[in-house]
């Protein structure tokens, strides 16, 4: 049934309708609204589950951690510094072949202090073994939620699903939220690989000497190369179940006869196919690929639908220091190996919530179609020059 | 194993994992410090004169348990319905949660605990002894005379108490006014003190020569006949006033009373406060006259502030001179009385607490009144060669003095205690009753070392809990503070507020002035208690233990040392003091 629902909403209602057993939370804006939904089912008898009280995201994780290892369903949110706090047990999650759910809301990282959007936070998590979806809008945040449990369960990883602070969170959007049963039919119930049992007394995860250690990470990355290949079971039954295309690792869009591709995640996606279709209409050739999995990065993907570009040019609403944004830097490492691959522009658009507007991308598009090799930096798109030369005077 | 989907390879899962017990890891090899369950005294229990384990009675209530709380009332004080009414309760002086919001309303609770037993009309389960064979004669049945009985036949002695008054309870009965203590109250725990089997015998004084008839019938003699004289006020037409207590007395049988108009109280204790409230209470307008300031009033604070909430004036700094027949007006029925003070200052500091006060030159006052009534002490009878001199066997205690004569005499109460008070009254009876009970078993040298034995805290509080031995006797001495208290674990929570009657409601009546707690309250103001001290098995030890080497076994907790590496986590988190860590001993 459609319901008008803020996207934090949409994955409470997942989380719901997941059956997850144990909850653990600490609030941090902009996550808050989503486990006061569900600590609020709990506490009404609407969902039988218990939600743990804890003094912080370390805690929380450390929490989820402990309910999973006993074989239950669990589920954590949190978002910018609480998921910094969180970030050594994210390591011992994936490590432990864990099957949590966590729902991240992308913010700033302070200072200056900031609430809102930048993907800095959960990209700087992509080393931890866990799977990221990035979603969309509202009905891709369910949708997501929902295939998250599926896949974490499937291949013994933890799953992040990514939202956008705000654009996403915090703002109301018609959702269909199936019914118990569909989901039932989805996600059935947690049948645990791994299950701490007092009956059944066993240690986990003690010392790893160096004559396993590397094969247990390679135990990990094995798990991690079949998720894209499951991801397309599981969207075959999802649509099945729910008669509606749940959200691709990868999207093209008009990529075919496209002279600049532009790469995009989360909610500027959205405004990217407004541009496209205003563009379109004027007869520019312009495309977008839309990256929804982060991790595993989806190299194949990625080659085939960017391997015949002319000219790419990927809007990172991030930044590493030094560096690049993070997923101009993940595209160029799967392209390089591919021979006549096209080049790769980065630039860099809306850090710490400031708007990525159609025009925006239109500037970013110009930009790359006048340009004929890509610099060597980033390219930071609406800068206010007059602040900038300021710290100079 | 999770069913198997045909389309793709099955997903690998290699992570650490033994079957191997770490139980041979005995990580209490490691352990230099040692933590221990050992309770310790609450300071709320070291400050009440009878000794009551409080934060187990409160501890016990907070699960509802009332009888076994009342009961463990009973060990220590067999009126917790009249002290929970009557005792200015220094146990709420000394609570710890008055550092993080209000203290417990024990008094409150103590009085809902002693009303539920009497309605019930339970007796208590408490320790007794059968009967030993010895016998001992009670001279008074006030507070001390009956707590010494009430003790004595726990400890298997046969007990007569006499007493010179009509009915039992001595100032319980005669000096304290029914708005402070119900008849009823008072003879539902007499009645049960009786039905343990204490003979009360009533209008039979005890003089020099029907003394002599009682010691030939005893073993022991326990004389608590209180101060019975009332100290007369020693000034020119002093004969014209009228005693307070004889009118506290009377005032019980309605037909007695006669003047209106204004009277003055004079004196600043708690029975000048009672005669004030009364005379209050017949419509006539009283003044208290007091020589000191109002801060250096022996009475009460809680009382004085209730007296002056009900309209009593206060005329400090006053000394009477003289009290005369209004000269100018000599036929009036009832008479009027000029009564002179001498008006006082503060000459120096403080002598005991209390300042030091002269004739303030030659500033007098003259009232007019209707009356006046004089509270100003009392003293008693020096029955049984009183107080013991040189010439025979003594031993001076806390709360009583003790001889022998041909026979174990102890004097108690109002004439021995340090605070002439219910409480210490009842403390004193019971000091008696282990006095001569280890009198008898151990001879007259066990006696203060006995009596030192059974202390609650440092203090003279003595408790016959720990005296007949139990897990009272093992609790340590040491007091817990505040800083003790592991407050993460409390929040402000407001003390219950009883039920009261507004001043208009109470004048014109002796109703009792507060009201019991319900049920549900009194509950509720238990579970405010920190405990202080002692386990109520919250079990934070347990869960916090990151060895799990706490055990409970048969409700009581213990330390598994194979394992305890003496981290000290069960100590911090014992929200009440009930454990300590100490350097393991090599």
């Amino acid at each position: 049934m459609k319901q008008v629902l803020e996207g934090s909403h949409a994955v409470s209602e997942a989380v719901r309708l997941a059956r997850v057993q144990v909850i653990s939370a600490y609030p941090i804006t902009p996550q808050t609204h989503i486990v006061e939904a569900i600590s609020a089912f709990c506490a009404d008898g609407t969902m039988d589950a218990r939600f743990l009280c804890v003094e912080s995201e370390h805690s929380a994780m450390a929490a989820v951690i402990a309910a999973a290892s006993t074989g239950v369903r669990a589920f954590t949110a949190t978002s910018s510094h609480g998921l910094a706090y969180m970030h050594e047990l994210l390591h011992w999650a994936a490590a432990a072949r864990l099957p949590i759910v966590m729902a991240e809301v992308n913010r700033a990282l302070g200072p200056g202090w900031n609430i809102w959007m930048d993907q800095t936070d959960s990209l700087s998590q992509r080393d931890t073994g866990w799977i990221q979806l990035y979603c969309e809008d509202g009905q891709d945040v369910l949708d997501t939620t929902l295939m998250a449990f599926r896949l974490a369960e499937a291949v013994h990883l933890p799953v992040m699903v990514v939202l956008d602070a705000f654009y996403l969170s915090h703002t109301f959007e018609p959702v269909d939220v199936p019914r118990q049963n569909q989901v039932d039919r989805f996600l059935p119930p947690l049948v645990p690989r791994i299950s701490l049992d007092t009956a059944h007394p066993r240690v986990l995860n003690q010392m790893a000497p160096p004559g396993v250690y590397m094969e247990m990470r390679y135990n990990i990355q094995t798990a991690m190369a079949q998720v894209p290949r499951r991801l397309t079971q599981y969207q075959k039954e999802f649509r099945a179940i729910f008669d509606r295309p749940p959200g691709d690792a990868v999207e093209a869009v008009q990529c075919e006869d496209a002279e600049v591709v532009l790469v995009t995640s989360g909610t500027i996606s959205s405004t990217c196919r407004q541009v496209i279709s205003d563009l379109r209409s004027r007869g520019e050739k312009i495309g977008m690929l839309k990256i929804k999995m982060f991790r595993p990065f989806p190299i194949a993907l990625v080659r085939r639908f960017l391997g015949a570009a002319r000219k790419v040019a990927v809007v990172d609403r991030n930044f590493s220091f030094g560096a690049s944004g993070v997923f101009a830097q993940e595209l160029r490492a799967a392209l390089c190996n591919l021979d006549g691959h096209p080049p790769v522009f980065g630039y860099i658009a809306g850090l710490g919530g400031r708007d990525v507007t159609p025009d925006t991308l239109v500037e970013i598009y110009r930009r790359t179609q006048d340009c004929p090799t890509p610099p060597e930096e980033s390219i930071w798109i609406g800068l206010n020059q007059e602040v900038v030369q300021s710290w100079y005077n | 194993m999770a069913p198997q989907e045909a389309f793709v390879d099955p997903v690998p899962l290699f992570v650490p994992c033994s079957r191997t017990s770490t139980e041979v890891n005995k990580t209490g090899s490691w352990r230099y410090l040692r933590p221990t369950y050992t309770e310790k005294t609450a300071p709320c229990g070291a400050a009440c004169p009878a000794g009551e384990d409080i934060a187990r009675i409160a501890m016990l209530a907070s699960r509802g348990l009332f009888q076994e709380a009342w009961e463990t009332i009973l060990q220590e004080n067999p009126f917790p319905a009249v002290c929970g009414r009557v005792c200015f309760h220094p146990c709420e002086g000394a609570c710890n949660r008055a550092q993080l919001d209000e203290p417990i309303a024990i008094h409150q609770l103590e009085r809902f605990l002693g009303d539920t037993a009497l309605a019930a009309g339970t007796q208590a389960a408490v320790n007794e002894r059968s009967a030993q064979g010895r016998k001992a004669a009670v001279v008074g049945a006030g507070p001390a005379g009956l707590a010494a009985a009430f003790f004595l036949t726990r400890l298997g002695f046969t007990c007569e108490v006499f007493e010179a008054q009509p009915e039992p309870g001595g100032l319980l009965r005669w000096g304290i006014p029914a708005y402070r203590l119900p008849k009823e109250v008072l003879q539902g725990e007499i009645k049960r003190i009786e039905n343990r089997g204490v003979k009360i015998l009533c209008q039979t004084p005890v003089t020099a020569r029907t003394l002599e008839k009682i010691k030939a019938r005893n073993d022991a003699l326990f004389i608590a006949g209180g101060y019975g004289r009332p100290i007369r006020l020693n000034i020119p037409g002093g004969e014209m006033a009228c005693d307070g207590l004889s009118f506290l007395a009377q005032i019980r049988s309605p037909a007695t009373f006669a003047i209106s108009g204004t009277a003055a109280v004079i004196g600043g204790g708690n029975t000048a406060l009672d005669v004030a409230r009364t005379l209050l209470r017949r419509g006539v307008e009283p003044v208290l006259v007091y020589r000191r300031r109002r801060q250096d009033m022996p009475a009460f604070a809680p009382e004085v502030d209730m007296a002056l909430k009900e309209g009593i004036k206060i005329k400090e700094l006053s000394a009477p001179i003289r009290i005369a027949q209004d000269p100018n007006d000599p036929e009036s029925f009832p008479l009027n009385y000029e009564l002179t003070l001498q008006k006082m200052k503060v000459s120096s500091t403080a002598i005991n607490g209390r300042a030091r006060v002269i004739p303030d030159g030659n500033k007098i006052e003259t009232l007019r009144v209707q009356g006046v009534f004089t509270a100003i002490g009392a003293e008693g009878d020096n029955l049984g060669d009183f107080p013991p001199g040189a010439n025979q066997k003594h031993l001076e205690l806390s709360h009583c003095q003790m001889a022998l004569q041909d026979l174990p005499v102890i004097w108690g109460g109002d004439l021995a205690t340090p605070v002439k008070s219910v409480t210490h009254a009842i403390a004193s009876g019971k000091q008696a009753a282990i006095a001569l009970d280890t009198l008898f078993a151990e001879g007259w040298d066990a006696v203060a070392t006995r009596l030192s034995a059974c202390r609650i805290g440092s203090g003279p509080t003595v408790s016959m809990a720990a005296y007949l031995g139990g897990d009272r006797e093992r609790r340590s001495a040491r007091v817990v503070t505040f800083d003790e208290i592991n407050a993460d674990y409390f929040h402000p929570r407001a003390r219950v507020t009883p039920v009261t009657l507004d001043v208009e409601q109470r004048l014109p009546s002796f109703a009792e002035i507060e009201q019991t707690l319900v049920t549900g309250a009194a509950r509720e103001e238990a579970t405010r208690c920190f405990n202080c001290g002692i386990c109520n098995a919250c079990d934070n030890c347990r869960l916090f233990c990151p060895e799990m080497a706490v055990a409970v076994e048969n409700t009581a907790r213990r330390i598994n040392l194979d394992y305890c590496k003496g981290c000290g986590i069960c100590v911090v988190e014992c929200p009440r003091n009930a454990m300590v860590l100490e350097e393991e001993t090599p």
